[in-house]
């Protein structure tokens, strides 16, 4: 039977009877195992995003979404994934916004649930379709403070954490991986939540610049990067641009990825679309609007979506084009160094997409 | 262009959420008008306080309304950007007073769900969120303030899904469970502002909003109300020069404060 054991309850109530499937993400030995067996040589480790997702995403593998949902996130790689046709994905991340049009490709399958949405654009009535269409089932729900300190835990080095979140919630009767437990050093009664470090399969990462043997720089929200990166079996960076090595030691003072961490190198401007990209590019808001509005109310209007940006476009590039090129980077640049205080203020205000208004503009 | 219009509802419970905020303070913020109510405190009683934001940003320089917490004005030239664990840990760790988050559904006991509105987890009527960082701030912070619309359906005796832990069962149930500070102290609502009676922690009117009634209050909530003793107080109302400083300079494109066209 199974090495770990999982609260009875939460299988219960999650309706899994394959435990086995849980195993991956918890699996210190696994990981370690994996770690050490490294190419620890520091090499020129860049490819093409086309030949990193090939080559280093599996069937079936967990995925930790990175970023903040759709700050600095590595959405391109996701759209990759996707092109490639890669199945049944475990995805984890906090927020893990962007599985919900990843289920609709195929791509993702299973669900350890933190956030769904985007904020105040309304609620995803694309995942609830999918939830009840049975083409997404949810291996584990938790907060986002609960995945970040099993992710801690991991880069610690720690074999999990007594954490006081989630107690006395529903949050815990649906998450196989956590035990409440007794503080072993309180006389009185203090209930504490056991959580487990936490291994994703892979984890890509998109990083302002990195150097070619994977040492990458990150600015702005690094949210669970730093432990993600430490935790995962396979690292693959992509970044907006490649810099010396010289650059990183002498410069990029500030939150950096050893590059042994990394398994692969990506140059990939514009890598974090549709997201933003502190110091590079704002949102498109109007894009996130139109999902959350008009896509994601119909599996026509999602695949639809769907097929226009993500199968419909072949790489970055052709996407960055469609958002409006040329004049979208110019605007999306502006207004990002002016929301971070780096150009003089301008004015925020722009044309909302709604169901009666297209403003047809991506800016 | 001068703008004299009577303060709508959004913009009172901006107001309202605003005066919860006493000065020299840490304030955790979430999407919408939470944020709306913290920099609008800063503008007004409040000059001093330090706003936190679960992405990490904490401590910026004031710039415009954030479009999403994540977002750079909640991070402008931050002396320093916290990672997502240690973001939570400075609220368990002590270092955040007061938290605001708003809420699809709350119980009498301040009990909140933002997971799935049915009882069939598998196949919900809606999906919704799921936690994001309500469940720990709600866990965990000294003192938390929830804010949303008022209706029955919203305000249900049992919540569909216990997101994050307010006052349980009530009585000392939420200690027993191991949570840590007060919990719930407020909701803010369209009716009035709620708290919870110190011994049975059930939700109690405070104060109503002019021009409504506990009768009306009563109808929009799906569990019997506590009264306080006494005549029920009505909310102070934000001024003129308050809601000119809402709509001038801190939500000027009415973001989240303007009420949606139909």
């Amino acid at each position: 039977m199974g090495v770990f054991d999982y609260s009875r309850e939460a299988l219960e109530n999650l309706k899994i009877d394959d435990p086995g499937i849980l195993d991956r993400l918890v699996d210190f030995e696994h990981a370690r195992t994996v770690h050490l067996k490294k190419d620890r040589s520091k090499r020129d480790k860049r490819i093409s995003l086309k030949e990193a997702v090939a080559e280093y995403v599996q069937d079936g593998d967990v995925v930790l979404d990175t970023g903040f949902g759709y700050v600095r996130t590595c959405i391109q790689s996701h759209f990759e994934i996707m092109r490639q046709g890669k199945k049944d994905l475990q995805m984890i991340g906090a927020p893990n916004t962007n599985q919900s049009y990843m289920i609709v490709a195929g791509s993702v399958r299973y669900s350890h649930n933190s956030y769904i949405g985007a904020e105040m654009r309304g609620t995803d009535r694309n995942y609830t379709r999918q939830l009840k269409a049975g083409k997404v089932r949810i291996l584990s729900e938790w907060s986002h403070g609960g995945i970040a300190q099993g992710l801690k835990a991991a880069q610690l080095g720690a074999p999990g954490v007594l954490s006081k979140q989630m107690l006395g919630s529903d949050i815990v009767k649906y998450n196989p991986y956590l035990k409440v437990i007794q503080n072993p050093l309180k006389k009185e009664p203090d209930p504490s939540v056991f959580i487990p470090a936490l291994y994703p399969d892979v984890t890509f990462i998109h990083a302002q610049a990195a150097d070619k043997y994977g040492n990458a720089y990150l600015y702005g929200p690094t949210v669970n990067d730093l432990a993600g990166a430490a935790a995962s079996r396979k690292v693959i960076i992509t970044a907006e641009e490649i810099v010396p090595e010289m650059d990183i030691r002498f410069n990029k003072k500030g939150s950096i990825i050893p590059f042994f961490y990394a398994d692969a190198v990506v140059e990939l401007p514009y890598g974090a679309l549709p997201g933003s990209m502190p110091g590079y590019y704002y949102w498109p808001r109007q894009w996130w609007e139109k999902l959350m509005r008009f896509s994601a109310v119909s599996e026509e209007n999602i695949k639809s979506f769907i097929d226009e940006w993500v199968f419909g476009t072949k790489d970055q590039i052709e996407f960055l084009e469609k958002l409006g090129g040329a004049k979208w980077m110019i605007e999306a640049r502006r207004q990002t160094k002016a929301a971070e205080g780096d150009n003089e203020d301008i004015d925020f205000s722009y044309q909302e997409y709604t169901i009666n208004n297209d403003p047809g503009i991506f800016y | 262009m001068e703008n004299n219009a009577p303060a709508n509802p959004l913009e009172i419970l901006a107001y309202i959420l605003s005066a919860q905020i006493k000065d020299n303070t840490i304030v955790y913020v979430g999407t919408g008008l939470p944020m709306v109510a913290g920099i609008l405190a800063r503008k007004t009683h409040a000059p001093n306080i330090t706003m936190v934001y679960e992405s990490g940003g904490q401590d910026p320089i004031q710039g415009g309304m954030p479009w999403s917490v994540g977002g750079p004005f909640t991070w402008r030239k931050s002396p320093v950007i916290m990672e997502m664990a240690y973001s939570f840990g400075q609220c368990y760790n002590g270092y955040v007073d007061i938290a605001f988050l708003g809420f699809a559904q709350v119980d009498m006991y301040g009990n909140v769900n933002t997971h799935m509105i049915g009882d069939d987890f598998h196949k919900p009527k809606a999906r919704l969120t799921g936690s994001g960082g309500n469940n720990d701030l709600t866990s965990l912070a000294e003192n938390m303030v929830l804010v949303g619309l008022q209706t029955p359906e919203k305000f249900p005796e049992k919540v569909d899904f216990i997101t994050s832990v307010g006052h349980l069962r009530g009585g000392n149930s939420r200690k027993e469970a191991g949570l840590l500070g007060n919990g719930p102290v407020a909701v803010i609502s369209q009716c009035g502002v709620f708290d919870f009676e110190p011994e049975t922690k059930r939700m109690r009117v405070k104060s109503l909003h002019p021009g409504m009634t506990f009768e009306i209050a009563q109808m929009c909530t799906g569990f019997e109300l506590l009264k306080p003793q006494g005549e029920i107080p009505l909310t102070p109302m934000p001024s003129p020069d308050i809601i000119d400083i809402l709509r001038t300079e801190v939500d000027p494109g009415g973001v989240f404060t303007s009420l949606p066209q139909a």
